[in-house]
């Protein structure tokens, strides 16, 4: 009878503590309007000038502006002014762009201020910004970007690249605040990409104040003037929390939209941002994300990299279970080519175009596509993806169709019939699940003319090791736009020999030539002709295998309004809003 | 020898192995890890820029000074920052140990207390149903893997029961308890297992000494025996069992971190691996290494106070 107390005693206990944990809540305010997002991946900070990853820029983008963003609601992607008081005005030798700023624009409030209350933007601090790019102590690898592109900023870099201490203060020729609010870019030569570059993550402006206060530590203190704030990001913690910025200047949600967009024109005109706070977790697995996500406790899932995109996405549709639950779908393509790079500088492949084009024709695509993405993806003939100029939806690359004899033919050509003599070829990959299967089917298919093919797992810093060192001789790889030019993909060709980009080492004397001439062209006619040129150039001389043009993912909660995803679009959260009355209408069905 | 004394002499022993340590670790960085230019740089580095960095963080010096540098901190404790987040690394590991001790610490003690009770009773009724089920469990709780656990957890009892969290995190008492119970109850499914058939072996080891008969014979009642005389001689191997496992609380559990979203040393870890962050796998290696040394010397020093038969020396 006492054991029996006691083990009474023990199971009450259990169920206090149960209970207890059931009812411990973080407090949140009443009918507040709160974004729950999730994260795969660790936020490696929020400096514009040294974040590179897309899940980081997402992050900054909440907290940063710059001068030029893209149109929400507008497809193809379209730049319009954002801290800009309009699109810049342009001297007629292509050279000098000048900027009106926004009046009345504040940084957060925030202790690196004196009064711990933000100032005024002005055009010193794009000036200071930009620099902050080219200063050699910040190590942006951004630079080599818009390296020899404005008229003084790589002397002035070289100048203080031995120096303990940069001078900011010194002028630069090329980059001015010509007054409080009109800022002015002085090119060395016309360059067509310039705009886009300025709406990139890293052209975002950020206070001098912040950099100085908080020295070594500024990437992990985001001061910004977008429409969030953040007291302070502690990357060890797998939560991001941010607040709607109360000093946000008057921007409107836009009130037109392209053609099939039109729907989500409800809250046009309503001051931005609509929600009061973004939570962000950090989950790396996928079962938690996901689950979550089904509970309701996340509101959008990101589900681009994931294998349940397999399971719930069916013909370009979710199914039915998800839909009963009101759940959306948004499918945007992908800037976005994959890949099975060659090391077009190491034997074999060095100046044998034919058995590169052998591989080519023996990947067979189709079966790819229906085995790694339920048929969604679209079959890349080329290294442009839909959507870019230079993209041509009819064009068939004589090597990128899955022929086996032809395949055979030229790797006979090439001096391996049947793949004798060819040595057994490494195909190194990211050692994750996903990209293991992609590289056993590349092997696979190649079996089928002869060629010996080993599948390398790496982690990824390994990967690029390997790369930067030309140790690979193939290896799979995606690459995706910064900007909606398709020359962001193009110049992976151009002399890549002498840059890590995607570890081709190619070199080509006709491709680089006409590709100076294409890209330093305004957006025309006569340059998606050259593009178009380019890209049968590069079929003939087949430096990598192409796989696929990627559609991402998206699902969103039914109570999730106005949702677009766009990857060059930053800050899109100021654009979504909640509606809190359909949330508890549509949580009740789970 | 007294214990000041002891522990000196021990703490001196440790030296040789950190140095070691460092070395395995500082070989296995430089031969086998990725270059960390590249994942800090990001995919618009030039080689220009990879060189200014290797030149920045010392990595274009030669090896043997390399290695100095690693010995260095590792014996001044001073391990800089992290090259991928910048900030403190001291910083970061008290950051993570609080969670992971969150998690840790309720964990093993229930973990503990269950083992050595279930283990105690299987010993009483040896032999019997109860004896031979528990073992089966136990058998059984081992031979399955951390990661289904993890997986039928979170979709049975926290997604379609809905009683715990799936997943996250939050800072501060009273706010992470939610978070923790479902991981913490993985942690004592695991760690069940293999305790219950070790501390059952030692106390069956035990029962069948002659003390055990003697106090039988004096008519003791079979728990004061268990209590009072077996549990209290069977104390040095439990101690070392327990004491030895002090560290992995503090370092977090690598698979239970990252599938719940906890934020602690284990989680740091495998993120330092992830971004060749060397830095932090070199202070995580050598914090682990001392840990194990330090409570390895805690032990030996319990021994003493458990049983006046050892001496330290």
């Amino acid at each position: 009878m006492k054991n029996l107390s006691r083990f009474g005693a023990l199971a009450l206990i259990i169920l206090a503590v149960w209970l207890y944990a059931r009812s411990v809540r973080v407090p949140q305010g009443q009918n507040e309007k709160v974004l729950v997002t999730t994260s795969e991946v660790q936020i490696k900070g929020f400096d514009p000038a040294q974040i590179d990853d897309l899940y980081s820029s997402r992050e900054a983008t909440r907290v940063y502006e710059g001068l030029l963003t893209y149109h929400y609601l507008k497809r193809p992607h379209e730049l319009v002014p954002n801290l800009a008081v309009s699109l810049p005005t342009v001297s007629e030798d292509g050279c000098v762009y000048t900027f009106t700023l926004r009046e009345g624009v504040k940084f957060h409030d925030n202790a690196c201020f004196p009064s711990g209350q933000g100032r005024e933007l002005t055009a010193e601090d794009f000036v200071y910004a930009i620099k902050r790019v080219a200063d050699p102590k910040v190590r942006s690898s951004w630079f080599s970007v818009v390296a020899g592109k404005i008229k003084g900023l790589d002397a002035w870099r070289d100048k203080y690249t031995d120096t303990a201490h940069t001078d900011y203060s010194e002028a630069v020729e090329g980059l001015k605040a010509l007054d409080r609010y009109s800022l002015q870019f002085t090119l060395t030569q016309p360059w067509p990409q310039f705009l886009y570059i300025l709406a990139m993550n890293f052209c975002c402006v950020v206070p001098q104040e912040a950099v100085q206060y908080y020295g070594e530590e500024f990437l992990n203190h985001p001061v910004g003037t977008g429409p969030f704030t953040m007291e302070a990001f502690n990357p060890q913690l797998n939560k991001l929390v941010y607040h709607k910025n109360p000093t946000f200047r008057d921007k409107r949600f836009p009130s037109e939209a392209s053609e099939g967009y039109q729907h989500l024109l409800a809250d046009a005109g309503k001051k931005l941002p609509l929600v009061d706070k973004i939570i962000t977790h950090i989950l790396p697995e996928e079962q938690p994300r996901w689950l979550k996500f089904q509970q309701g406790a996340i509101d959008i899932a990101d589900i681009a990299s994931d294998n349940i995109a397999l399971e719930v996405i069916k013909g370009n549709t979710i199914v039915p279970q998800l839909q009963e639950k009101g759940v959306q779908l948004c499918l945007e393509q992908a800037p976005m080519t994959s890949f099975f790079a060659i090391n077009n500088d190491c034997e074999p492949f060095k100046n044998n175009a034919k058995l590169r084009q052998a591989l080519s024709l023996a990947f067979d695509g189709q079966r790819y596509n229906e085995l790694f993405f339920n048929g969604s993806a679209v079959s890349a003939q080329s290294i442009i993806p839909p959507g870019l100029s230079g993209y041509q939806r009819d064009y068939v690359n004589p090597y990128k169709q899955y022929d086996l004899a032809k395949a055979k033919q030229q790797l006979a050509a090439a001096g391996y019939p049947e793949g004798k003599g060819l040595p057994v070829i490494t195909l190194d990959v990211r050692a994750n699940t996903k990209q293991k299967q992609e590289g056993e089917f590349f092997k696979k298919c190649m079996e089928g003319i002869g060629v010996k093919i080993r599948v390398v797992p790496n982690i990824f810093p390994e990967l690029l090791k390997k790369m930067s060192q030309r140790k690979t001789m193939m290896h799979a790889i995606s690459w995706g736009a910064d900007y909606p030019d398709a020359e962001n993909f193009l110049q992976l060709f151009y002399k890549s020999h002498q840059s890590m980009s995607a570890g081709l080492n190619f070199n080509d004397a006709a491709y680089n030539a006409l590709y100076e001439r294409a890209t330093n062209m305004q957006p025309s006619e006569e340059r998606t002709i050259l593009y178009e040129q380019l890209n049968r150039m590069l079929a003939e001389c087949a430096p990598v295998v192409y796989s696929i043009h990627q559609a991402h993912p998206v699902l969103y909660h039914g109570w999730v309004k106005n949702y677009l995803w766009s990857n060059y679009c930053g800050g899109l959260e100021q654009y979504i809003n909640i509606d809190l009355d359909q949330k508890k209408a549509l949580q009740a069905r789970f | 020898m007294s214990i000041y004394h002891y522990t000196v002499r021990r703490l001196f022993y440790a030296i040789p192995i950190l140095i070691g340590v460092t070395l395995v670790i500082f070989i296995l960085f430089n031969v086998v890890a990725g270059d960390p230019t590249l994942t800090l740089l990001g995919r618009y580095a030039t080689l220009q820029q990879m060189a200014e960095l290797r030149h920045e963080l010392g990595l274009d010096k030669p090896l043997l000074l390399q290695y100095l540098d690693t010995l260095r901190s590792t014996f001044t404790l001073q391990f800089g920052r992290s090259w991928s987040t910048n900030q403190p690394i001291s910083q970061m590991i008290q950051v993570g140990a609080y969670a992971s001790l969150t998690l840790s610490v309720p964990a093993f003690v229930l973990a503990s207390l269950l083992s050595i009770a279930m283990a105690l009773l299987a010993a009483f009724f040896r032999d019997t149903l109860l004896d031979r089920s528990l073992v089966v469990i136990s058998v059984i709780m081992m031979s399955v893997s951390v990661l289904a656990y993890i997986l039928f957890g979170q979709w049975v009892f926290a997604y379609k029961l809905g009683w715990f969290e799936i997943a996250g995190y939050e800072y501060g008492f009273p706010y992470f308890i939610p978070y923790i119970i479902l991981p913490a109850m993985i942690w004592i499914v695991l760690s069940i297992g293999p305790d219950v058939r070790f501390y059952r072996t030692i106390i069956l080891d035990e029962v069948h000494q002659d003390y055990v008969r003697t106090a039988r014979a004096k008519g003791l009642a079979n728990r004061t025996i268990l209590f009072k005389h077996v549990l209290k001689n069977a104390m040095i191997p439990i101690i070392t069992n327990l004491v030895t496992q002090i560290p992995s609380l503090i370092l977090g559990a690598l698979l239970i971190e990252s599938f719940f979203g906890i934020p602690g040393l284990g989680n740091i870890t495998l993120q330092a691996i992830n971004n060749s962050d060397f830095p932090v796998i070199k202070a995580m290696t050598i914090l682990s290494s001392m840990l194990y040394i330090i409570f390895n010397v805690i032990t030996d020093i319990l021994y003493t106070l458990v049983d006046p038969r050892i001496k330290l020396n």
